[in-house]
């Protein structure tokens, strides 16, 4: 309701300030960042299969699961969404493949298959399930500079076998594991685009910004820009900024979460919540705990030890947690069904699941920073000194400040997330089993990381 | 008024749960030895406890290949290889808890080679608990008041 | 097609190709020498080629653990390999032959068997085996033809720690054979035998053994011999000497099982480490059945083959220290 009665309060409309609109209007900025992130990525796969084996000396490893991961979880995804997914090179030479161009207007006819994803498969399931496979393997693919470079290299190809397949990028908006979640958690961010006035898109013929004109494609998310309402499915590729013939697209500094007040309604989404939150638990506990058993059954991927650990992460995370939170709003009566306010109170678990992954990474990203500069300096580790760094010794960081930094993030996102329980929570009924599950949760985290 | 009030009420306790001074049991230091095994990838024992003061010793031996151990918050380390067990003696001083990790790059999951000491009472962890709970405690009143006033502000535009 | 869509397209190629490319062509340039875990490989490559009077310049990386690297029998400093690390060396051999290059930091249960071979032809390029040593001597074992596999334990053993400052006491006219030969060829057991005839008490006699022993060594030799000791042999036969090391226990268990990942290797059984504390093994055995020992290796137990990685004088040092084990010497 709030929505519709004030659409624009509380924003302020970034692109309003000429540098910004033109920097995103025109393609080359963000072609330019293409082509670097390209070739870096590509760097990382060929570091990765012939480096060092050695993890923490490889780039790719170093590069992507501690440079990268520390920049988007803490960084990119709290602050600017779906931010990474605008520089990621990912989807490029799919699309180049797919447009058969990078710069110029799009064929009217298609040049390949370009078929509509089926129904089925119009969820996010497959990213869920993709997600749980790396996470099941992610002891093995965090340290093995081999298994890296291979999981790059697939989603390389993977996303343009897609490209050629279906019609605009199929890989990013129903199967990439990072993009599943960077979408559940963008819907946190203060940053939004979003169309400006309802009215100018009904009266608009061609609808442009999802068809696509001379201008530029259509939305290669499959999104109306008309009938946005939250981060998750816009990659801010910003096709639409160029196409819209009515200047009719902003991109919004706006309030922390403000998707969050519109509740969850679907079960793949509400149960990506749950994915989240509990992969971040038991990350906290099998790697950054001192149990040497369940780092053990984490990594020996095919043993005994391994099914067995596979099979409590599912379990936690499709039975233990989202049973107990069942459990705990089945005490309160409301007159919608159970479903329905599983998926809608599911919402609640978003900030605080942010939180973790903040809580979490701050303690694996600052003792590892120090890799940085020694892969920096001798990327291939074939002996290159080309910064003067590569001899850095490893050596953690701002220990001092780890703790507090992960209890405050840890708090935040507890009051962050009793306040979206409350928004999401229908009008009469108690949000206090909501609270209590996040407290409980957040009570466990705490003791896992400190 | 009040909600200011309250707020600085709420930041108040949060204060005192976060720093107030605990009054620490008077223990005796004593000299603490521990022999920690180290194996691809985990110690053991990986837990210690001491109290604050004592003086620890941790004879670190590896059982396979070339390991280390580095105290977080002391910045401190030791190195063994199989067959040379090496010791690393300091006074702990600082209370809390703390993780120790393999500093000797030994394998796929070196990063992950962790053990905790906790120095006294893990203080911390209990303060971090209770803020959360005054988080809790103290956000119900508080959200209660920023929906009335919301409702208030849309009334007002609305009309 | 228009200019822009045209650099576009190139550059992008270009940064594939450079970004494939160029990893790829400096990765090929420049030829590693990685060392692994015995099970993962060892060192690959395991064979070196050299030429005499050319320095060879090495450049060695770890693709898992902390590996060491140094030549056996050849008087140079060990070096570390670190894990993701690339650690240079220069080496310049003056006599042809075949050198053995071993990994110096414990890696493993298999750590031993991390060895490879250094073939330096040159001069009259004639190839002896041993390397820098001298056209081989016969080990002194060989030359008394000693069985070292036969059973040696004392029958009889000291009721407590022999001690060479008692020894010393007893006086100098004892009738023993002060030559070094004596000493070599002779176990404790069979010296304190030959001091039957003395009126001397049992421990008495044990006492004049021990000083004969520390006669037979210096603090110096002591000293070298306890360092070798650490790095070398504390890992299965225990810090103490005990037999106790950290990979005693995997000795036992792991038997046969791992021996058969080892090439051509399945009929070897693992056997505990000796415990050097034990008096009736140890004041059984001579010096020179010791370095037969050392020299030859245990033949299929988990005691590797020493004569082409250490001196001979250092292994006297390591028997030395062995001894000391047993017999209570001057501090
Ligand atoms: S969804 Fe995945 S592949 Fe697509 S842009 Fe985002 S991160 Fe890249
Ligand atoms: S092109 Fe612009 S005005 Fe037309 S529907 Fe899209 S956003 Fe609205
Ligand atoms: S075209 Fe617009 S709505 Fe679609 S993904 Fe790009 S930025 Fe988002
Ligand atoms: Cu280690």
């Amino acid at each position: 309701m709030k929505e519709i009665l004030l659409p624009n309060m509380n924003r302020i409309e970034l692109t309003r300030i000429p540098f910004i609109k033109n920097t995103l209007k025109s393609r080359y900025p963000q072609l330019a960042v293409f082509i670097v992130m390209l070739v870096g990525y590509i760097f990382a796969i060929l570091a990765g299969l012939i480096g060092t084996p050695v993890g923490s000396h490889n780039f790719s490893i170093v590069f992507v699961w501690i440079a990268w991961w520390a920049i988007l979880i803490l960084v990119a995804v709290p602050f600017f969404g779906r931010g990474w997914c605008a520089v990621c090179p990912i989807p490029l030479p799919g699309e180049w493949l797919q447009r058969g161009a990078i710069l110029a207007p799009p064929d009217k006819r298609p040049k390949w298959l370009n078929l509509r994803v089926p129904k089925m498969f119009r969820n996010i399931w497959m990213q869920n399930i993709s997600f749980l496979l790396l996470a099941l393997f992610s002891s093995a693919l965090l340290t093995t500079p081999n298994i890296t470079g291979i999981v790059l290299a697939a989603m390389l190809f993977v996303a343009i076998g897609l490209s050629a397949i279906f019609e605009r990028r199929a890989f990013c908006r129903y199967l990439c594991p990072v993009g599943g979640f960077i979408g559940l958690y963008s819907q946190t961010a203060p940053i939004e685009l979003r169309i400006k006035d309802k009215q100018v898109c009904v009266k608009c013929v061609g609808k442009p910004c999802y068809n696509g004109s001379d201008a530029g494609y259509g939305c290669p998310w499959d999104v109306f820009p008309g009938g946005m309402t939250k981060n998750t499915y816009c990659g801010l590729c910003m096709e639409c900024i160029r196409t819209c013939p009515h200047d009719n697209i902003a991109v919004n500094l706006r309030p922390f979460s403000a998707d969050l007040a519109k509740p969850t309604a679907r079960l793949d989404e509400a149960f990506k919540a749950f994915i989240m939150f509990g992969a971040a638990m038991i990350y906290a506990g099998v790697l950054l705990g001192p149990w040497g058993t369940l780092k053990d059954a984490a990594y020996n991927v095919g043993t005994g030890a391994w099914f067995m650990y596979a099979v409590i992460f599912l379990a936690i995370i499709f039975i233990v947690l989202p049973g107990l939170f069942t459990l705990g709003i089945m005490t309160t009566k409301g007159r919608q069904s159970l479903k329905q306010r599983f998926m809608s109170l599911s919402t609640a678990l978003i900030p605080l699941g942010l939180m973790f992954w903040v809580a979490f990474s701050l303690s694996f990203v600052l003792t590892n920073a120090s890799y940085i500069l020694a892969a920096l300096s001798d990327p291939l580790a074939l002996g290159w000194n080309l910064f003067g760094t590569a001899n850095a010794a490893w050596q953690p960081m701002l220990t001092t400040i780890l703790a507090p930094a992960q209890t405050l993030a840890l708090v935040v996102g507890l009051v962050w997330s009793a306040r979206t329980a409350q928004k999401v929570n229908e009008a009469g009924t108690s949000t206090i089993p909501v609270i209590v599950y996040c407290f409980v949760a957040t009570s466990i985290m705490l003791w896992l990381l400190l | 008024m009040r909600l200011h009030f309250s707020l600085l009420l709420l930041v108040m306790a949060g204060l005192v749960v976060a720093f107030a001074p605990l009054p620490v049991p008077a223990v005796a230091p004593q000299e603490r030895t521990f022999e920690v095994d180290a194996r691809q990838y985990a110690y053991s024992p990986s837990e210690l406890k001491v109290n604050a003061g004592d003086t620890v010793t941790i004879k670190l031996v590896s059982t396979d290949v070339v390991h280390g151990l580095y105290v977080d918050g002391y910045d401190i380390s030791v190195e063994a290889d199989p067959g040379q067990s090496a010791r690393l003696t300091f006074v702990a001083d600082k209370p809390g808890s703390f993780r120790f990790r393999c500093n000797v790059t030994c394998g796929a999951m070196h990063p992950f080679m962790i053990g905790k000491i906790t120095v006294g009472t893990n203080d911390w962890l209990y303060r971090s608990i209770g803020l959360a709970s005054l988080a809790v405690i103290g956000f119900f009143p508080l959200s209660s008041f920023l929906n009335q006033s919301k409702k208030k502000d849309e009334r007002n535009i609305a009309s | 097609m228009k200019r822009p869509e045209l650099i576009s397209r190139i550059l992008i190629i270009t940064g594939i190709l450079l970004a494939v490319g160029a990893p790829l062509f400096l990765w090929a340039r420049t030829p590693l020498i990685h060392a692994r875990m015995a099970e993962d490989g060892g060192w690959n490559p395991d064979v070196i080629q050299a030429e005499t009077g050319k320095p060879l310049h090495l450049k060695l990386t770890s693709d898992d653990v902390v590996h060491g690297f140094a030549v056996g029998q050849m008087d140079m400093q060990s070096v570390d390999i670190l894990p993701g690390k690339v650690t240079e060396i220069t080496l310049t051999f003056d006599k042809p032959g075949i050198y053995t290059f071993f990994c110096t930091r414990w890696c493993g249960l298999n750590h031993w068997r991390m060895r490879g071979t250094i073939e330096v032809t040159g001069g009259s390029d004639i190839i002896t085996a041993g390397g820098s040593s001298e056209p081989a001597s016969v080990p002194l074992y060989v030359s008394l033809d000693l069985d070292i596999d036969a059973p040696h334990d004392s029958p009889v053993i000291p009721n407590e720690k022999p001690s060479a400052m008692n020894g010393q006491l007893l006086g100098a006219n004892l009738p023993i054979d002060q030559s070094l030969d004596y000493y070599l060829s002779h176990s404790p057991y069979q010296v304190f035998t030959d001091l039957s005839d003395t009126s001397l008490t049992e421990s008495q006699k044990w006492d004049a053994v021990a000083y004969l022993w520390q006669s037979n060594t210096t603090p110096e030799s002591l000293a070298n011999g306890k360092e070798l000791y650490a790095q070398n042999c504390a890992a299965c036969h225990g810090e103490n000497g005990a037999g106790d090391g950290v990979f005693a226990d995997d000795l036992a268990e792991a038997g046969e099982a791992s021996m058969q990942t080892m090439e051509g290797a399945t009929d070897m059984v693992m056997q505990t480490p000796v415990d050097f504390t034990d008096p009736s093994r140890i004041l059984g055995a001579s010096p020179a059945l010791l370095q037969g020992k050392i020299l030859r290796g245990g033949m299929g137990t988990g005691m590797p083959m020493w004569g082409v990685i250490f001196t001979e004088e250092q292994i006297w040092d390591l028997i030395a220290y062995i001894y000391s084990f047993q017999f209570e010497y001057q501090k």
